[in-house]
């Protein structure tokens, strides 16, 4: 063995790394990569460069105005049009997810002929003639199912049908019937009036989930932040009345835990003490009205509703102290058996108050126009099921999964010899269809929305329709149906010819002298036309009985049956973004939940996450338990939108379908069916349910993270000089805090030594900086006004790492988060998502804290309970700290800090540690566990054609790399592009992150801080602000404002 | 040296000949070697951009418009070559693709390195010539990557322009790592 080969251990890896080498380098060649050329350039195309399309959104009803950011003729990313009257540039959560129905990997790719079971694939030319000939076969006996359709679709169904003798049909599960049935009655108006927010000084919700679904969210978002910004008089106050507090009513200032159906008698109760006291200037039919409300004083209200006599005086009074004041009913509280005539207790309310014309104004109404009630679309179904249809088309209407199951849709739909669709996507009732003929989405095809009273949106084609689906738009599929049925000759040969024709009247009046070419492509670019238009003058027209609402069934529980913030009805569910973005009561994600009150829970013997069976007289449902504090002991909440048995891969299969718990009862007086106040019984469940949450914890166990204030010490002059808060109530002044300026001390690098917060337990905010107040010593940061960051070099301000190497670091981006207006909605976390190339990943990688979002919104519970309520909402990202403990450990420099202040993170650089995560106290960092960015691999988020929505200004990161927020920096990038191009400086305002654009209620300023002329500056110093862990001295670059509690107890001041 | 020693110092230099080859291969393309790709057609920069004096934003109508220089759609050459020397071979294989609606899958020259953006739209706005990156191409019959396009290539120029009056460039990782 002696001549055996020994090689040393240094010639052995010499030749193993030879060897990798030749093998990586003689085979790892890549292929040779094409550029292919246009055969003619586009004219007004220039690739890299983005171009934008006003539309109009087409997730709700409500139709916000939207602008497509298209790159390379495929739409990115979607905006709110800030110049569109509805949204007013806000967008929400599921107005930017529409960019996944549209890039939906499962929208049917080709019209479906059903074969058997099965659908098969079949081509256009053979599809439609079929169905033309069933349609003109059927003569009369047409139904046209259809959900809310306004302006030229509605002329063209409502042409179609009666030329065919057809019956159209539109169904909304929310159709605000008891809303437009009880404006009728009492102001002879039937329609949703605008919620003037902005102008109203108390707010008084019944149940209306007014920034989640009811009415116009985005805009109502808007202008409600308005009313609650307004410091200067101490009012803007805020209650909730409602048996479970929804997202909407987590902001209020006062949770008045009402009994499931005793909105009305509350209701009726403040409008009797606001008449008896004479509270108001009083109106012409004060006798009649106060006669109307006689047995609702109230010791009768305490009975029927929970909420004490002392409690409603006291409430009526500051409603109309604060005048105007605005009472809402809407939302889930308006589908119960009274509803109706809760809406009209409500108008009442208003009507004595004084609100009517002043926050309640019929001008831009929605008037929901031929939309069917529930109970008349359940006659349409019981004639269905009598044979009265031999051709039913079903578009934009999914019945099949909207309806409970007693509704016997389905059994009456089987009952339709030919079925046909006209959806993009394979929903239950397309499902259970003959035929499908692909329509094309919204931001593909011309079309118009005339929701609102005097706002005619426009949509238009934001790209191409891609080229993988073999869809038509709608309209014109319905056009060529008509023309085979022999009629429409009058029609012109497309849709988009269609909506001009429609829009000739238009022009006669808001042409302004234009020539109709010129006014229709003014309206393209505007998103729409819009005019002014007067409100309605209203008055007192009518009086309804007053009957209390009796529950149904058995079970000692109520259930509500709420719309979800994340999924609408259902129609949002589809939606990866969506499915991940946390439901923002429960915090979870990718499935269903029922919400108990923790003391049923245990009286139940059940814990957080175990299964729970919810039965009612409809049916059974075993869902996981979610403990919320803020739903009463007799009710249980389901949301709707999960438990979809089609609708895709990101829907199929997922949680419970909150509808089918929903027994048969409607409103007799608007036939709205009755999501709400029906008995449920409650039991351990048997089914194995996992409960998948994004954030458990929500205690802020003492951490100051969302911090509050009482509006007492902003208002100028005031006497009350509060130092501490415990659970949004004023604490007597402590001593040793006399001279506390709101900051920690420095140098000490421990926590402030406070001991009302060392008291466990006890829960305490620093509060009230003097005018004086100055930035301490040690917060001293490269954005110090004072030290005159534009000229870095007269100073030793610490710029970063580059200081000595970049003189010309002209700006310090930073963000200013004004937690009075966040309402805890969701739309800058998908904002993000899609600016962004954040991946989803799952609901099993969510709960193990492996989220990938760059921006979450932390819920924080400081007290949930009847009478009293303190939920805090916070949107997270990274703090772009100046002195960054991330940037400390990172072995490879991977993160660093810019000389503009933002925290980089450099991906090619990252060698995936995970250091900077463990050291980052604010947990903003993600970290790429797998592949989701590599189409092989099972962890894909982005599989064809949602790969097209990636925005190419963004590196899609891979497996083993740390990413976070950057401040959307290749929006920074392109607005300083921009300015130069000008040869000007940046303006204030000019460039905007994707969270800060697309904020409904305008809570996120993005902007320069070394300009004082900024308004982030302005309120980065200005009062409420503070930064998280300020004690940590990481010195962000997002400056938190403080939220603003009202006391509603002691009347309030002023 | 034993026979074995020899062999093992033959597999040694075998693997490194083939290393060094897979090298050339490899990287012929991205480290700029003096010579381009084949491509579907001909076509000679030299003969536009040098001869014929054209301007390179004629064709590459991004350069200063946008990040990416763009390349000219077929609709542009057939501009001239409807009628310009028509009748030479390579000039009728365009018009060939042309007139069956193809396009020509040209072979990409310029590789800029994985996770990196580039703006062409800046350089050429701060009065860089095309070619203090792109080289002499009025004299390439064939086109190739002149410049490493690697990071310390092009830190070394921003670093040169740090403190220009007029254009200062920047070394932040930001600029181009987003």
């Amino acid at each position: 063995m002696s001549d055996s080969v020994v090689f040393s251990r240094r010639d052995f890896l010499k030749l193993v790394g030879v060897g990798v080498a030749g093998a990586a380098a003689g085979c790892g060649k890549p292929p040779a990569e094409k550029l292919v050329p246009y055969l003619v350039a586009p004219e007004d195309i220039l690739p890299g460069v983005p171009y934008y399309y006003a539309s109009t959104c087409r997730e709700c009803p409500v139709g916000c105005g939207l602008v497509a950011k298209s790159r390379e003729g495929r739409a990115i990313k979607l905006e709110g049009n800030p110049a569109h009257p509805v949204g007013q540039g806000g967008l929400c959560a599921r107005g930017h997810a529409g960019l996944q129905g549209l890039y939906d990997p499962d929208r049917t790719r080709a019209p479906q002929v059903r074969a058997g079971a099965l659908f098969k694939d079949a081509t256009w030319d053979v599809a439609l003639p079929i169905a033309g000939a069933k349609l003109a076969a059927a003569r009369g006996r047409t139904l046209i199912l259809t959900g809310c359709e306004t302006g030229a679709m509605a002329e063209l169904l409502s042409e179609l049908a009666g030329a065919t003798g057809a019956k159209h049909v539109m169904v909304e599960p929310f159709a605000y019937e008891a809303v437009r049935a009880a404006n009728q009655q009492t102001f002879g108006v039937a329609a949703v009036p605008r919620y003037d927010f902005a102008a109203a000084r108390c707010v008084v919700s019944f149940g209306a989930d007014f920034l989640e679904t009811f009415g116009a969210p985005t805009t109502q978002a808007r202008a409600f932040a308005q009313m609650r910004a307004r410091h200067d008089d101490g009012a803007g106050h805020f209650i909730a009345v409602e048996p479970r507090l929804s997202l909407t009513g987590a902001g209020a200032d006062e949770w008045v835990a009402v009994k499931p159906g005793g909105e009305m008698a509350v209701a009726l109760g403040m409008a009797h003490v606001i008449l008896a006291e004479n509270l108001a200037a009083p109106v012409a039919e004060r006798a009649a009205l106060l006669a109307a409300v006689a047995a609702w004083t109230p010791e009768a209200v305490e009975k029927a509703s929970d909420v004490g006599a002392a409690d409603l005086q006291r409430l009526a009074r500051l409603f109309a102290k604060h005048a105007p004041g605005l009472a809402v009913a809407g939302g889930i509280a308006t589908q119960g058996t009274q509803a109706t005539a809760l809406v009209a207790a409500v108008n009442l309310l208003n009507h004595v108050a004084g609100s009517v014309g002043r926050t309640l104004v019929f001008d831009r109404t929605v008037d929901f126009a031929g939309v069917a009630s529930f109970a008349q679309f359940a006659e349409v179904v019981k004639a269905m099921g009598a044979g009265a249809y031999d051709v039913v088309i079903v578009h934009g209407a999914n019945p099949a999964y909207a309806l409970p199951k007693w509704a016997g849709f389905a059994e009456a739909f089987a009952k339709v010899p030919f079925k046909l669709s006209l959806s993009s996507a394979m929903d239950e009732t397309t499902a259970l269809c003959d035929m499908v003929l692909p329509s094309l989405h919204p931001l593909e095809t011309f079309d118009d929305h005339r929701g609102t009273r005097g706002v005619y949106s426009l949509l238009q084609p934001a790209m191409k329709p891609l080229p993988m689906f073999d869809a038509r738009p709608v309209g014109e599929t319905f056009m060529a149906l008509g023309r085979a049925a022999g009629v429409g000759a009058a029609w012109p040969a497309t849709w988009m010819e269609y909506v001009k024709a429609r829009w000739q009247p238009l022009h006669a009046r808001l042409g302004q002298g234009r020539d109709f070419e010129n006014f229709w492509l003014d309206s393209l670019k505007a998103g729409g036309a819009w005019e002014d238009v007067a409100a309605q003058p209203v008055r007192w027209t009518g009086t309804p009985r007053f009957e209390e609402p009796v529950r149904a069934g058995e079970g000692g529980c109520a259930l509500v049956v709420a719309p979800s913030n994340n999924f609408y009805d259902g129609r949002g569910a589809n939606r990866p973004w969506l499915q991940e973005l946390p439901d923002m009561t429960s915090k979870a994600v990718w499935g269903s939940w029922a919400e108990i009150h923790p003391d049923t829970a245990k009286a139940l013997g059940i814990s957080a996450g175990d299964a729970i069976r919810i039965e009612t007289a409809a049916g059974s449902v075993d869902v996981p338990a979610y403990l919320y504090a803020g739903i009463r002991k007799d009710t249980v909440a389901l949301a709707l939108g999960q438990g979809h048995t089609a609708y895709g891969r990101y829907a199929k299969d997922r949680g419970v379908n909150a509808a089918s718990l929903v027994p048969q009862a409607t409103d007799a007086a608007c036939g709205a069916l009755a999501y709400q106040g029906a008995n449920a019984k409650l039991s351990r469940g048997t089914q194995a349910a996992v409960l998948y949450l994004q954030q458990e914890e929500k205690n802020q166990h003492g951490r100051h993270i969302a911090q509050v204030i009482p509006v007492a010490a902003l208002l100028g002059g005031s006497q009350v000089k509060p130092q501490g808060v415990a659970n949004g109530d004023v604490v007597e002044s402590k001593p040793h805090l006399e001279d506390y300026d709101g900051h920690y001390p420095a140098g000490e690098g421990s926590l402030y030594q406070d001991p009302v917060m060392s008291k466990p337990g006890q829960h305490t905010e620093p509060l009230a900086r003097p005018g004086s107040f100055k930035t301490p010593a040690h917060a001293i940061t490269a954005f110090d006004p004072e030290l005159k960051v534009r000229e870095p070099r007269q100073n030793a301000v610490d710029v970063g790492s580059y200081a000595t190497t970049n003189p010309n670091a002209q700006h310090r981006w930073a963000l200013a988060i004004n937690l009075d207006a966040c309402n805890g909605c969701g739309a800058c976390v998908v904002a993000c998502n899609s600016e962004n190339n954040v991946p989803v990943v799952g609901p099993d990688l969510i709960q193990k804290g492996r989220e990938m979002s760059w921006i979450r919104i932390d819920r924080f519970e400081d007290a949930l309970e009847p009478g009293k309520s303190d939920v805090r909402f916070i949107p997270m990202m990274c703090q772009h700290c100046g002195s960054a403990p991330c940037e400390l450990v990172c072995p490879v420099y991977a993160t660093y800090h810019n000389p503009e202040g933002l925290n980089a993170q450099v991906y090619n650089r990252c060698v995936g540690t995970r250091y900077c995560s463990n050291n980052c106290p604010y947990k903003v960092r993600a970290f790429n566990w797998f592949d989701y960015s590599a189409p092989e691999k099972t962890t894909f988020a982005f599989p064809e054609p949602l790969n097209w929505q990636l925005n190419p200004d963004v590196t899609v990161r891979s497996k083993g790399v740390m990413e976070k927020c950057t401040m959307c920096v290749q929006r920074i990038l392109e607005g300083k592009g921009n300015a130069k191009d000008e040869k000007r400086p940046v303006r204030d305002g000019e460039i905007q992150t994707a969270c800060a654009q697309s904020c409904p209620a305008q809570a996120i300023t993005f902007g320069d801080l070394a300009d004082p002329a900024t308004s982030v500056h302005q309120k980065s110093f200005g009062e409420r602000k503070y930064w998280v862990f300020e004690e940590l001295n990481t010195r962000p670059g997002v400056t938190y404002l403080q939220k603003v509690k009202r006391d509603t107890r002691n009347g309030g001041p002023a | 040296m034993s026979m074995k020693r020899l062999a093992a110092a033959a597999l040694v230099f075998s693997a490194l000949a083939c290393a060094s080859m897979g090298f050339t291969q490899s990287f012929s393309v991205e480290l700029g070697a003096t010579r381009g790709p084949v491509q579907p057609i001909p076509f000679s920069h030299k003969t536009h951009a040098g001869k014929l004096n054209m301007a390179c934003r004629y064709c590459h109508y991004g350069a200063w418009k946008s990040p990416w220089a763009n390349i000219p759609a077929m609709s542009t050459c057939m501009g001239c070559h409807k009628i310009a020397v028509a009748d030479r071979p390579n000039i009728q294989k365009l018009t060939g693709y042309w007139d069956r609606g193809e396009r020509i899958p040209w072979v990409k020259v310029h590789y800029l390195p994985d996770h990196v953006k580039f703006n062409h739209k800046r350089h050429v706005l701060a009065g860089f010539p095309c070619q203090q990156c792109h080289g002499p191409v009025q004299n390439m019959d064939v086109v190739y990557q002149y410049s490493s396009l690697k990071m310390g290539w092009c830190v070394s120029c921003h670093r040169k322009y740090l403190n220009d009056p007029t254009h200062p460039a920047t070394m932040d990782c930001l600029v181009c790592h987003h």
